[in-house]
């Protein structure tokens, strides 16, 4: 089954990167993929790394404040809420955010409403701020979900050691806690900047236009003009990307698991 | 793994069985698959498909839909180029509904049959369109479904006078940063229409574009009529897709952009519109489309493909169904059409744009090679 569904499309559509129409050897796909996408190449690379680094920000934050935090209520309420953008597709978030970033959107409504900005700043966030966001708020829950798993199954007694020592709850969080769940941390944000990095929805329809994510750009080669070429080439481009972060990933556990 | 093996192949069952038992309960199938929004599958559906099963009973009309823009038509295209290749002897596509494009290449590759020789309604269709597609000699192989046009939408509480030609938009964007909005060339035609518009208004020799053998020489000339895109891009806002334009219309963030005429009128009809907008063909044209109605060469059924063509070209269909439901413009010609529509209706669908206007500033788009030549080039010079 993996063989035949998955295995032989990735192998054929690689191959076909490096030919033409006719079928002949070429590397005129990757030369015409980097002139007229490479600007839209390092956004996407953009996007996606700094998605990640809020991602993991964010949920450290959530799962620090669900291991350490001390108001229950706080407590309860978060982990009932953080969970919620996980059962929402992407589409669906996309087409949410359309309506809240939007200059005359819900969000800037509020703001203007509580008084906080003048209704001359409101600006609208649909351009690659609106596709962090979508991303962030969508994978957030994810890398969450694991890292708080993690974080509850640590041995509380290095929490309590550090904190009879007199340590801060941040200083808890980032010098004994992070660095025990870290593995749970890098895994989840490998796996979500490879689902953010094979996202179209999300781009498509937040910001289709220029520089955007190459998901958009192999769409518009398939649809537009018939060229599988380019979208592989395009594709091939996207799986580096995604490999190059596998390899980080597969060190990362070669030397965990040398040094057990 | 196993499990969801177990789910796949009983899914797959269960759609087999469904295959299979489909033809049963009725005589012929009729597949109509169509590209386009869900409206064309709705259209279909709802509309045409049970008005020919009353007409002719024993027959299930089934419709899908294959998706809006070009993407729609090429994934006809790959399905019947696919069955060719393999060289099945009936394919599963009796009515296929088509753009320009992609109609133009399946005559050249004699995946469509010849039948609107034999039909009725071809005698009404005697617009340039009905014959070529973007270059290709269509003539036989196609009749247009409807017609569709883009114009610049605008709020008249923004702006009292429209610009009225390529020419004064780009001062007025020049005078009013960010409130002229297009939504690009990937996130819809009225994008892609509004650039070779643009195209044609620069060019000297513009009508090279429209007919004619395809000249890669033009290139150059291209380029330089793109070049002064790339400013006007700087004070403008770039929307997302067609829909994203109309809601930005709507929600007063931008004062003008360009606009399916349809899907304008449909919006407005619909509440999701303000009725206060209203449409501008600026000078000296923008471009439209037809949709076409074609049958492919092997389908299972062609001869109740052809008569529910000709129902769906008759001119009670295309006044009750394509300009009264669905805002568009008559594929067959419209005094035929215009006979059967009481004259609110008519005058409903040309109130801002009048027919003169529609005949002088409604062109077609660029041909097949050069279109892919102005796309390119956008994303070489304007893009990047």
């Amino acid at each position: 089954m993996v063989a035949l569904f998955f295995l032989y499309p990735l192998g054929y559509s690689a191959v076909s990167a490096f030919q033409d129409r006719g079928g002949a050897w070429t590397l005129a796909n990757f030369a015409k993929a980097f002139e007229l996408y490479r600007m839209d190449i390092l956004f996407t690379l953009a996007i996606v790394l700094l998605s990640s680094l809020l991602v993991a920000l964010l949920s450290v934050a959530i799962g620090g404040y669900l291991t350490l935090g001390g108001n229950r209520v706080a407590v309860t309420l978060l982990r009932w809420l953080y969970r919620w953008p996980l059962f929402i597709p992407f589409i669906v978030a996309s087409q949410m955010m359309r309506s809240f970033l939007a200059k005359n959107g819900l969000m800037n409504n509020a703001l203007i409403g509580a008084g906080i900005i003048e209704p001359l700043q409101a600006a609208s966030l649909l351009d690659w701020r609106g596709v962090v966001v979508t991303f962030v708020w969508k994978q957030t829950p994810f890398v969450a979900l694991m890292v708080a798993g993690a974080m509850a199954s640590l041995d509380r007694s290095t929490i309590e050691a550090a904190r009879d020592l007199g340590a801060g709850r941040l200083r808890i969080l980032a010098e004994i806690v992070v660095p025990q769940v870290r593995p749970t941390l890098v895994v989840g944000l490998i796996l979500s900047f490879v689902t953010m990095l094979s996202v179209m929805s999300v781009p498509m329809m937040i910001n289709p236009n220029s520089p955007t994510m190459i998901t958009v750009d192999m769409a518009y080669r398939i649809n537009a003009h018939g060229d599988y070429g380019v979208a592989n080439a395009l594709g091939f481009v996207s799986y580096a990307m995604a490999g190059l972060v596998g390899w980080i990933y597969l060190r990362h556990g070669v030397r965990q698991g040398g040094g057990r | 793994m196993k499990l969801s093996t177990l789910f796949a192949g009983a899914a797959g069952l269960a759609l087999a069985a469904g295959l299979m038992a489909a033809p049963l309960k009725a005589d012929t199938v009729l597949n109509v698959v169509t590209a386009g929004d869900q409206n064309m599958v709705d259209y279909v559906n709802d509309y045409l498909g049970p008005k020919f099963e009353k007409e002719n009973p024993g027959v299930t009309v089934r419709a899908a839909g294959t998706g809006p823009g070009d993407a729609g038509s090429q994934k006809i295209y790959e399905k019947l180029s696919a069955q060719d290749k393999a060289s099945t002897a009936v394919w599963d596509i009796d009515v296929a509904v088509l753009h320009q494009k992609m109609a133009g290449q399946m005559a050249v590759e004699k995946l469509l049959s010849r039948y609107a020789d034999r039909t009725a309604s071809a005698k009404l269709a005697t617009r340039d369109t009905a014959r070529n597609a973007l270059g290709a000699d269509v003539a036989g192989y196609v009749l247009p479904m409807f017609h569709s046009q883009i114009a610049l939408a605008y709020n008249p509480d923004l702006l009292k006078t429209p610009p009225r030609t390529y020419a004064e938009l780009a001062e007025w964007v020049k005078a009013n940063p960010k409130a002229f909005g297009y939504n690009g060339i990937k996130g819809g035609m009225s994008g892609v229409g509004f650039v070779t518009g643009w195209v044609s208004a620069n060019m000297d020799d513009a009508a090279r574009l429209e007919q004619g053998a395809y000249d890669a020489g033009l290139k150059p000339a291209i380029d330089k009529a793109l070049s002064g895109l790339k400013d006007f891009n700087r004070n403008v806002t770039l929307t997302p897709g067609n829909a994203g334009t109309l809601d930005m219309l709507n929600r007063g963030e931008i004062a003008m952009g360009p606009v399916w005429v349809d899907m304008f009128y449909t919006w407005q009809a619909d509440g999701r519109l303000g009725p206060n907008l209203k449409l501008q063909l600026i000078g000296p044209g923008m471009p439209g489309q037809p949709m076409y109605y074609a049958v492919p060469a092997k389908a299972a059924n062609p001869e109740a493909a052809r008569k529910f063509i000709e129902m769906a070209t008759s001119p009670e269909v295309q006044a009750e169904g394509i300009v009264k439901r669905f805002n568009w413009y008559p594929g067959i010609d419209a005094q035929h059409v215009q006979a059967k529509l009481d004259q609110k209706t008519w005058a409903r669908l040309f109130t801002d744009v009048t027919p003169d206007e529609l005949a002088a500033k409604g062109k077609p788009f660029p041909l097949t090679g050069y279109f892919s030549d102005i796309m390119e080039a956008y994303e070489r010079t304007v893009a990047n």
